[in-house]
């Protein structure tokens, strides 16, 4: 706690609101309107699955003027701070793009230390009956190539899924690790090829878009993507999901830095997105009651007419 | 295994013509027997309605939809004080929605002057100096430009097939201008890819509107390419030697990934003929072959529209693409072309690092 002064040694309304947060009466007050508005978002359309491009970690530090790591830090604080919204008011599934392929560009020491903070964030929330994931009934995927992982962390990842395979509940955390959309699409093709090769699939005929998909990394019981974020004011997708976002998503770019996407910046982004889907969705209830079918059949407007007053003529009997 | 082979295999299942094929002279009677009406299906999220009365209907209409509602309460409660909470909950919930739709009102007239705005600091004239004068203050250019256009209804404003005509056309002047090499142009329902009259009154539209810009004598060199029927058309002026400004691409749905599954289904027909070995498929080897039946990937994208919408853009090809697009803007104006331009020349693209 910086007591109103950050590192740079100045006043900041931040760090002002970060002393007041730290009042009793007033972290009971901001999670009791926390929870009201978790109770209210509940109540309208919920989407199913949010993606995350955590950007802006070094950004922050460099702001800071903190050490890269505890830029990292700073930002799986807030990632558990946006898990905790998404699966409170009742997302299912939520993916984070952890690393990229095209991470392993960065320096050796941070690339390290990264592997390293990951595993050690996934422990935490998995290790005992208690922490976070576990209590939470929440299940731990890891998604992507998992060739170039170091063995010992992926030994330790796959512990971590394995204890939480068994999840009651529905909630999932996809974790992409080390993952691009280009790598898993060669590897849905490069899957889907052997399979024919092999007589898996019959005829190469069967091969659609939903064959395509059901061999990504994320497997086929992934329910379609509703909303991609990704943070610090960059509007690039950068090789992430590029195959799912594309298609009745909505895709939002956030100026915040990724330390800072609190509460308010997920729930106004949960509220517009919900407030959208009910418009579409009154909107189809209207319009879309007719189905393509209905709407070929041709309707014989004269025979559905009312039945006419008898008849009646004064010269013809 | 040559890879301009695979190209090859996946166009001629296709019935489409292995090599570049040039219809230029094929095409120049006019037929004027388009069926404007069908204008296809619009993708689901390009629906977004905001009128405030509107809006009022709709949360009276779901707060007395009582079927609807007991269905959702049911997953979450019972009890009878659980069933009150509910309804004071969701009648909050579309209070809000209320204020956000008061909320969205303003915003949508401070964007309307906004754009107005701009509209009137960046005026193209008609002139390609003025619109080189403004690209000469950037420090970098895309390569290869990308708009996403919308098919509008054809009683509304720039709607219907001449409306999007006029836009491509007003499009490739502005990015001859500009000096910008390649333009694609992507419509979701591809309506003139399949057309060849629409195709033949594109080409007219474009000389037209480029003798404006540029004069009658000269024209620029353009190419109009549909990468999915392997077709080509020359403007009037040039023969398929001299050197090509600007290569226009059109683009559909089915170029993304349809094109994708169709190329699966050819390594997997070759995999079965023992001419393409498992380990030979690679990130490249696709990403070549996808440049060859799509198109290169886009430096910057444009969406002419008020909502980010993607609408099935190929997938493959918007790895680092910058996206752009101005809320609560329904047109193609030359506005929105510089600010977009200025955005790419202002961003750092760093791969990964």
């Amino acid at each position: 706690m910086t007591f109103g002064i950050d590192t740079k040694g100045s006043y900041s309304i931040n760090s002002i609101f970060n002393i007041l947060s730290n009042f009793p009466l007033l972290t009971y007050v901001i999670s009791f309107f926390q929870d009201f508005m978790i109770e209210i978002l509940k109540t309208g359309p919920i989407p199913q699955h949010i993606a995350i491009i955590m950007d802006g970690n070094r950004r922050y530090a460099k702001q800071k003027n903190i050490p890269l790591k505890e830029g990292h830090t700073a930002g799986a604080e807030s990632l558990v701070n946006v898990l905790d919204v998404c699966y409170r008011t009742g997302v299912q599934h939520v993916t984070i793009y952890a690393f990229s392929i095209e991470n392993f560009n960065r320096s050796k020491d941070e690339v390290d230390t990264l592997f390293g903070l990951l595993r050690d964030k996934l422990k935490m929330i998995s290790e005992h009956e208690d922490s976070y994931a576990r209590f939470n009934k929440i299940r731990v995927r890891i998604i992507g190539n998992r060739t170039y992982i170091p063995l010992d962390i992926l030994h330790d990842l796959e512990i971590i899924e394995e204890t939480t395979k068994h999840a009651t509940s529905k909630r999932t955390l996809n974790v992409c690790f080390p993952y691009t959309t280009r790598d898993e699409i060669s590897h849905s093709v490069r899957t889907i090829v052997s399979k024919v090769e092999s007589g898996e699939i019959e005829s190469k005929n069967l091969i659609d878009s939903k064959l395509i998909e059901d061999n990504f990394y994320f497997g086929s019981d992934v329910p379609p993507l509703d909303i991609l974020i990704r943070t610090s004011g960059h509007s690039r997708l950068s090789d992430f999901m590029l195959w799912q976002s594309n298609f009745n998503s909505t895709i939002e770019f956030v100026n915040t830095l990724w330390p800072e996407f609190k509460f308010f910046s997920m729930t106004s982004i949960l509220l517009k997105w919900s407030y959208y889907r009910t418009l579409q969705l009154e909107e189809l209830s209207i319009m879309g009651v007719k189905t393509d079918q209905e709407l070929k059949q041709k309707v014989n407007v004269l025979k559905e007419l009312p039945k006419p007053p008898p008849f009646v003529s004064v010269t013809q009997r | 295994m040559t890879t301009s082979k695979l190209a090859d295999h996946v166009r001629s299942e296709a019935n489409v013509h292995t090599s570049m094929h040039d219809i230029s002279q094929e095409i120049n009677v006019i037929d004027s027997s388009v069926d404007d009406d069908k204008l296809g299906h619009q993708p689901p999220n390009s629906i977004r309605y905001n009128g405030l009365i509107h809006m009022i209907m709709i949360t009276i209409n779901e707060l007395f939809n009582v079927n609807k509602l007991k269905d959702r309460t049911k997953k979450q409660t019972e009890s009878m004080l659980g069933l009150i909470q509910f309804y004071i909950y969701h009648f909050l919930l579309l209070f809000i929605y209320i204020l956000i739709t008061i909320y969205k009102k303003f915003q949508t007239i401070y964007r309307k002057f906004f754009i107005k705005f701009y509209t009137l600091i960046y005026h193209h004239n008609n002139s390609p100096q003025l619109i080189r004068d403004d690209v000469n203050k950037l420090n970098k250019l895309p390569k290869t430009l990308s708009c996403i256009l919308d098919l509008k209804d054809k009683d509304d404003e720039m709607g219907g097939i001449d409306g999007l005509i006029n836009q491509i056309s007003e499009l490739t002047a502005w990015t001859l201008s500009c000096g910008i090499p390649v333009l694609q142009i992507y419509e979701f329902n591809g309506k003139l890819i399949t057309n060849k009259s629409l195709l033949t009154k594109l080409n007219y539209k474009i000389s037209k509107n480029l003798a404006k810009y540029f004069g009658l004598n000269n024209l620029p060199n353009y190419s109009i390419k549909i990468p999915h029927e392997n077709l080509i058309i020359f403007g009037p002026q040039n023969t398929s030697n001299s050197e090509i400004d600007l290569q226009i691409h059109l683009l559909s749905r089915i170029d993304g990934k349809p094109t994708i599954v169709e190329l699966t289904k050819t390594m997997s027909e070759l995999a079965i003929n023992k001419e393409l070995t498992i380990q030979d498929i690679s990130i490249d080897l696709i990403d070549e072959e996808l440049i060859e039946l799509v198109g290169p990937e886009p430096d910057l994208l444009i969406y002419f529209g008020p909502n980010l919408d993607l609408q099935d853009f190929p997938p493959w090809h918007i790895r680092l693409t910058e996206i752009y697009w101005e809320p609560e803007n329904y047109d193609v104006n030359y506005s929105i072309l510089i600010r977009a331009l200025q955005k790419y020349s202002n961003c750092v693209t760093n791969v990964g690092k």
